[in-house]
C-alpha cells in the first residue's frame, strides 16, 4: 500500500508537470493558427481615376473617402468634404454612403441619399474627384488576391489537445483523496459534449472555417471547472450551467451580429434596455458582501450589471458610415454615466472600474480624442475623491494595499496574504488538484481564484493562463483593421481590452499589487453571470474575424 | 478603418500595465516566495495538509525529537521527553518563535521555487536538523524542576555545544492542553517563551562576579582588605541587609557569605562610572545569539542613579536583570579565561540527498572578562563551593559558582540562581539554573538541579 501510494505521488506529479506543457503548447497552436488564418491586406478591388488613371487600392471592408489625411482613401481635392463618404462591402455587394459632405456623392451622375450599390464600372463622383471601381483582376500588372484561408492546425486537433488537457485535470481530481473518486468524470464527460457538440454545429453545420477562439475559451473555461471540481463539486454544476448559458448567448450575439444594420436598429432599444436593468437592479437587489448588485428569480441568484456589459459593448460600438456622419459622443457619455452612476448606488465599484476602462478604450477609439479621454479621467480621479471621502470602506481597502503583512489577522489584508502564502506553496506545478488550502478561504473561487490557480496547478499554468486573457486582447486588437466594420473592430477591442481589466484587477487586487476591488477572473472564476458575460465578449471577438461571416455566405 | 486600426494601439497600453504587474507579482514570488509559504498559518505546513513533508529533528545521539507521520507532526516518544525539549524543538504551530521548528521552518518544509513546499514523491523532502543537545540530560533537568518554574542549561565551553537547555512552564506538544490558550489563570503565563534566551530576571547576588571583577581591577589591595558586616548598612537613608551579622569578612569570604553589606559599600566605592563600564563589558545590555536567535538583552544602568541605588545594583537588585543566556557565556568566558567560546545548538542541517547545508562549529566570542580578572574570579568561585555550598554538590568536578536570590516582591518568592563551570578540563561544562518563586535557599534548589546535571553530563562521557 505504501509503494502504491508512492507511485500515484509521482504520477500525479508528472500529471502536474505535463498539465502546464499541454496547455502552453495548445494556446501557442491556437494562437498561431489564429495568425496564420489571417488574410493577407491584399486589395479585392481598386478605384480609377478617370482623369489621372491613378490607381487606388481598396483595402478595407469600410474605407473611408475624404479630404483628410487620416482618410483611407484620401482626396486631393479642395471640393471635397474632409470626411465626404464611406465605401463599405456588405453581403449584398459594395455600398456607398454619403456623410454629410457639403458637394454631396455621385454614383454614375446619380445623387447618392442612402446606401447605393456601387458596380464594378460604376463612377464615384465627390466634388471634382471621378473614381471608377474596378475589378483587381480587370486591372494590368495587380495580382487577384488568393480568398483561400490557410490555417495551421486543423481545429478538431487543437480541440482535442484542449480535451485532453481536461482529461489529465479530471484524473487529478480523481486521484487527489485516498481513493480513487470516479465523480469528477460527470462534469468532464458534460464539458466534453459541450465543447464537441458546439465543435460540430459551428464547423459542421454551420460551415465556419475557425475554432480557434472557442477552443481557447474551453482551455480556460476547463481548468475552471476542474478546479472547482476539486473544491466544491456542486458548485462545478452550477458552473457547467453557466457555460451552456454562455455558449447559447456567445452563438445568439454572433448570429444577431451578422446584420449590422440589425444591430444599429437595436441599439438604442438595447441601451433602453439596459437602464431599464440597472433600475430593476436598485429597486429590487440584494446586498451581498458590501455590493447591492444580486437579483434572486426564483433560486438563481444573477448579476445584472454583468449583462450590461454586453449592452455597453453594442451600444457602444458603431459602423463607420455612422461614425462619420454622427461625430459627437455626447449620447454615449451620457449612457455611460447613467451606467457608472447605477454601479456606484450599488456600491460595485470594481465592476464601475471595468466599465470605466471600457468607456475609455470605446470612445477614444470612436473619437481619437485624447482630449475626452484626459477629461474623462480627471472627472474619475475627481469621482474617486469623493469616494474615498464618503465612504470611508473604500478608503480601507487602500489603506492595508502594500503593507498587506502588517494584517496577517484582519479584513484589510486576510485575503491577500493567503492567497501570497498558498501561491507560493505551491511552486512552479502545484500541490495538486483538490489538495490547496486556500479554498478555505472566503471568496476563493472567485476573487482569489488566481491563488487557487498557483496553489493547485502551479504558477507556470496560472501565468500561462493570464496571459491568454491578454493575448485574445492583443488579438482583438490585430483584428481591428481586418474586420468587416468598424462595429466588430470597436466591439472586438473593447471586449477585449475589458477582458483584461477585468483581470488585471482580480490577479493584482487578489496578489496586492493593485488594491481588492472582488472581481472575477474571466473563463476561470466561480460565477454563473459573470460566465454568460465573458462568453458575451468573446462574440464579439468572434464576430471581428471575417472570417466568422464568410464561412456562412459560403454555404449559401 | 486605417483610423481605427490606430487608435486601437491604445490596448497596448492595457497591455504595457498587464506586464508590468506581473512582472511585479512575479519578482516577488522570485524573491519572497519563501517568506510568503512560510506562514505559521500555512497549512501546508503546519496542521493536517499531506502535501508537505517535513524533516526530522533529532538530539545529539539519534533520538528522533520531532518527526512527520502520515502528515501529522509527531513528537519524541515519552511526554517527559516531549516536554523537556518543547522550547527547543518547538511546536506544531509555530508559536514558540525561536523554536527549531520555526526558526528553521525552510529547511524543515524543504521550500524552493520549483516544488514549493510539495513533494514530487509524497516523502519528506525537507531536512533533517541534529541538534547538539541531549534529550536524557534535558529530560533529568526537566524533572528536577518538576512544577517549578525556571531555566536550566549547560553546555561545553570549549566546544561550544549546547547540551541541555528546558525552560518550564511547558506543555506536551503531541497533546496540547485544551485550556491552553483560553485560560486565564496563570498557569501558562510564558509557556511560549524559551526563557533561556527570551526572558530576563532580577539576577540578585549573581551580579556580585560583576562587581567582584570591577573591585579586582580598580582596588589594588583588594585581598588584604576586611568590611564589618553587622547585619546592615544604611546607605543614602536606606537600610540594605545581610541575612546574618557576619562581623569582620575579609573579600574572598564577603563573596562566599554573599554579604549585600560588603558589596554595596564596594559597588559605592567604585562609583556608578565604574560599575557601568564594567557591566557593559561583562556583555550586559547587550544582546547575543545562538544560531542567529537573538538572546534578550540584559539589564544594567546606574547612570544618575543615588548611592543607595548604587549600592543594591552591586548586589544585582535595584532595576538589574540577567539573562540566562548570557550567564551561561559569562560562565563560559571565566571558565576560558576571559573569552568564551559561543554556545550553540544545530550540529547539522541534512536535505534527504545526505547533503549538510549547515554544520555547527565553535566560534570564540568577545573578550568579556580580562585574563587576570578571569583567573581570580575562578579562584574566588572555587572558594565558594568548597567554602560555601558545599563540594560534595560536585563531587570530583572541581567546579567553581555563585548562587544568587534574586528578590522579586509582589508577594513573589525570590528567584533562586546558580551558575557556574567545572575547571576540569575533562569536564568542561559550564551551567545556569534558575528556579523561579523559590521557596527554599538557593543551594536547596537550583543548586541541587546543578548538581544532578553536572553529574549526570560528566558521568554520560
Amino acid at each position: 500500500m505504501k509503494i502504491s501510494s508512492e507511485w500515484i505521488s509521482v504520477f500525479l506529479f508528472a500529471l502536474r508537470v505535463a498539465v502546464p506543457l499541454l496547455f502552453i503548447s495548445t494556446a501557442w497552436r491556437c494562437f498561431s493558427s489564429m495568425r496564420l488564418g489571417k488574410r493577407r491586406e491584399d486589395p479585392v478591388i481598386v478605384l480609377e481615376n478617370t482623369v489621372t488613371h491613378k490607381i487606388i487600392p481598396v483595402l478595407y471592408w469600410e474605407n473611408s473617402l475624404g479630404r483628410s489625411w487620416s482618410c483611407d482613401i484620401v482626396l486631393h481635392d479642395q471640393t471635397a468634404s474632409r470626411a465626404h463618404a464611406v465605401l463599405m462591402r456588405r453581403e449584398s455587394g459594395w455600398l456607398i454612403s454619403d456623410t454629410n459632405s457639403k458637394a454631396g456623392t455621385f454614383v454614375n451622375g446619380r445623387k447618392v441619399k442612402d446606401k447605393t450599390p456601387v458596380l464594378p464600372g460604376d463612377v464615384i463622383s465627390m466634388g471634382a474627384t471621378s473614381l471608377r471601381l474596378k475589378r483587381t483582376a480587370d486591372v494590368k500588372g495587380m495580382k487577384p488576391s488568393k480568398p483561400r484561408w490557410r490555417h495551421a492546425a486543423a481545429p478538431s486537433r487543437l480541440l482535442a489537445s484542449a480535451t485532453l488537457l481536461q482529461a489529465l485535470l479530471c484524473a487529478q481530481v480523481c486521484l487527489a483523496g485516498s481513493k480513487p473518486d470516479p465523480e469528477p468524470l460527470i462534469p468532464f464527460g458534460l464539458l466534453l459534449a459541450m465543447e464537441w457538440i458546439l465543435y460540430g454545429y459551428s464547423i459542421h453545420l454551420l460551415g465556419h472555417v475557425s475554432f480557434e477562439l472557442e477552443t481557447l475559451a474551453f482551455l480556460l473555461t476547463g481548468v475552471g471547472v476542474m478546479l472547482l471540481c476539486g473544491t466544491n463539486r456542486k458548485a462545478a454544476y452550477t458552473q457547467l450551467a453557466a457555460v451552456a448559458a454562455g455558449i447559447i448567448v456567445f452563438r445568439f450575439l454572433i448570429w444577431f451580429m451578422g446584420d449590422l444594420d440589425r444591430v444599429m436598429r437595436w441599439r438604442v432599444a438595447i441601451g433602453a434596455l439596459a437602464i431599464l436593468l440597472f433600475a430593476v437592479n436598485l429597486a429590487f437587489a440584494h446586498t451581498r458582501n458590501g455590493s447591492k448588485n444580486w437579483i434572486y428569480v426564483g433560486p438563481v441568484s444573477i448579476q445584472p450589471s454583468e449583462f450590461i456589459k454586453i449592452a455597453f459593448v453594442l451600444v457602444g460600438a458603431s459602423t463607420l458610415d455612422r461614425l462619420q456622419t454622427y461625430k459627437n459622443l455626447t449620447g454615449f457619455i451620457a449612457f455611460s454615466a447613467v451606467c457608472m452612476g447605477a454601479l456606484f448606488l450599488m456600491k460595485d465599484f470594481g465592476t464601475a472600474c471595468i466599465f470605466f476602462a471600457t468607456f475609455l478604450i470605446i470612445a477614444f477609439m470612436r473619437s481619437g480624442s485624447l482630449r475626452t479621454i484626459l477629461l474623462a479621467c480627471a472627472v474619475a480621479v475627481f469621482g474617486a475623491f469623493f469616494i474615498l471621502k464618503f465612504k470611508p470602506y473604500v478608503a480601507e481597502r487602500f489603506t492595508s494595499w502594500g503593507h498587506v503583512w502588517e494584517h496577517v489577522n484582519d479584513s484589510g489584508g486576510y485575503q491577500q496574504v493567503r492567497v501570497l502564502s498558498y501561491a507560493a506553496s505551491g511552486g512552479l506545478f502545484g500541490v495538486g488538484l483538490g489538495k490547496g488550502c486556500l479554498k478555505k478561504v472566503f471568496a476563493a473561487t472567485s476573487d482569489l481564484v488566481f491563488g487557487m490557480l498557483c496553489e493547485e496547478l502551479g504558477l507556470l499554468l496560472a501565468v500561462a493562463a493570464v496571459i491568454v486573457i491578454a493575448a485574445l486582447a492583443l488579438y482583438a486588437r490585430s483584428l481591428a483593421t481586418r474586420s468587416r466594420s468598424t462595429l466588430y473592430s470597436i466591439s472586438a477591442c473593447a471586449a477585449g481590452g475589458l477582458l483584461l481589466f477585468q483581470a488585471c484587477l482580480n490577479i493584482f487586487g487578489a496578489t496586492d499589487v493593485l488594491p481588492m476591488t472582488g472581481v472575477t477572473l474571466p473563463f476561470i472564476s466561480l460565477g454563473g453571470s459573470s460566465m454568460v458575460s465573458v462568453w458575451g465578449m468573446l462574440a464579439f471577438i468572434k464576430a471581428s474575424d471575417e472570417r466568422t461571416y464568410a464561412a456562412r455566405r459560403h454555404r449559401k | 478603418m486605417k483610423t481605427t486600426g490606430f487608435r486601437s494601439t491604445i490596448l497596448y497600453v492595457l497591455g504595457a500595465g498587464f506586464l508590468l504587474g506581473l512582472g511585479v507579482f512575479l519578482y516577488g514570488f522570485c524573491t519572497d516566495g519563501g517568506k510568503w509559504a512560510l506562514q505559521p498559518f500555512n497549512r501546508h505546513i503546519t496542521g493536517e495538509s499531506l502535501s508537505s513533508g517535513e524533516g526530522r529533528v533529532l538530539d545529539r545521539n539519534g533520538t528522533v525529537l520531532a518527526e512527520t507521520k502520515d502528515g501529522n507532526r509527531v513528537y519524541a516518544g515519552d511526554a517527559a521527553t516531549r516536554r523537556a525539549m518543547l522550547h527547543t524543538v518547538g511546536d506544531t504551530n509555530g508559536y514558540i518563535s525561536t523554536g527549531v521548528q520555526h526558526i528553521f521552518r525552510a529547511e524543515l518544509s524543504g521550500y524552493n521555487l520549483v516544488t514549493g513546499l510539495t513533494s514530487p514523491t509524497g516523502k519528506a523532502n525537507g531536512s533533517d536538523i541534529h541538534l547538539t543537545l541531549d534529550s536524557s540530560l534535558c529530560k533529568l533537568a526537566r524533572q528536577q524542576l518538576g512544577s517549578r518554574d525556571g531555566v536550566a542549561a549547560l553546555y561545553n565551553y570549549q566546544t561550544g555545544e549546547l547540551l541541555c537547555m528546558v525552560s518550564t512552564p511547558d506543555f506536551d506538544p503531541q497533546n496540547p492542553p485544551k485550556d491552553l490558550n483560553t485560560d486565564k489563570t496563570g498557569k501558562y503565563s510564558g509557556v511560549y517563551l524559551n526563557k533561556v534566551l527570551s526572558s530576563t530576571f532580577t539576577p540578585g547576588s549573581v551580579f556580585k562576579l560583576v562587581t567582584s571583577a570591577a573591585a579586582i581591577e580598580n582596588i589594588p589591595n583588594l585581598d588584604s582588605r576586611t568590611w564589618k558586616c553587622n547585619g546592615s548598612v544604611t546607605i543614602n537613608g536606606n537600610k540594605i541587609t545581610d541575612v546574618h551579622s557576619y562581623g569582620q569578612l575579609s573579600f574572598k569570604k564577603a563573596l562566599a557569605k554573599s554579604s549585600n553589606v560588603a558589596f554595596s559599600q564596594i559597588a559605592v566605592e567604585l562609583g556608578a562610572d565604574k560599575m557601568q563600564a564594567e557591566a557593559d563589558r561583562m556583555g550586559f545590555n547587550r544582546s547575543f545569539s545562538m544560531d542567529g536567535i537573538p538572546s534578550a538583552k540584559d539589564h544594567y544602568s546606574v547612570k544618575g542613579a543615588a548611592p543607595d541605588g548604587l549600592g543594591w545594583s552591586g548586589v544585582g537588585q535595584y532595576t538589574d536583570l540577567a539573562n540566562p543566556f548570557h550567564m551561561l557565556v559569562l560562565m563560559g568566558a571565566i571558565a576560558n579565561g576571559g573569552t568564551p567560546v559561543m554556545p550553540y545548538f544545530v550540529q547539522s542541517v541534512t536535505t534527504p540527498a545526505g547533503i549538510t547545508t549547515k554544520q555547527g562549529e565553535a566560534k570564540t566570542g568577545p573578550e568579556l572578562v580580562a585574563p587576570d580578572t578571569a583567573s581570580r574570579l575562578t579562584g574566588y568561585m572555587r572558594y565558594n563551593v568548597t567554602n560555601g555550598y558545599g563540594d560534595g554538590l560536585f563531587p570530583g568536578l572541581a567546579v567553581c559558582a555563585k548562587t544568587g536570590t534574586g528578590e522579586v516582591g509582589h508577594g513573589q518568592h525570590p528567584n533562586c540562581w546558580m551558575v557556574g563551570f567545572s575547571s576540569r578540563q575533562q569536564t568542561p561544562y559550564a551551567f545556569v539554573v534558575l528556579v523561579e518563586n523559590s521557596s527554599s535557599g538557593s543551594v536547596a534548589s537550583a543548586g541541587h538541579i546543578a548538581s544532578a546535571l553536572m553529574k549526570a553530563a560528566a558521568g554520560g562521557q
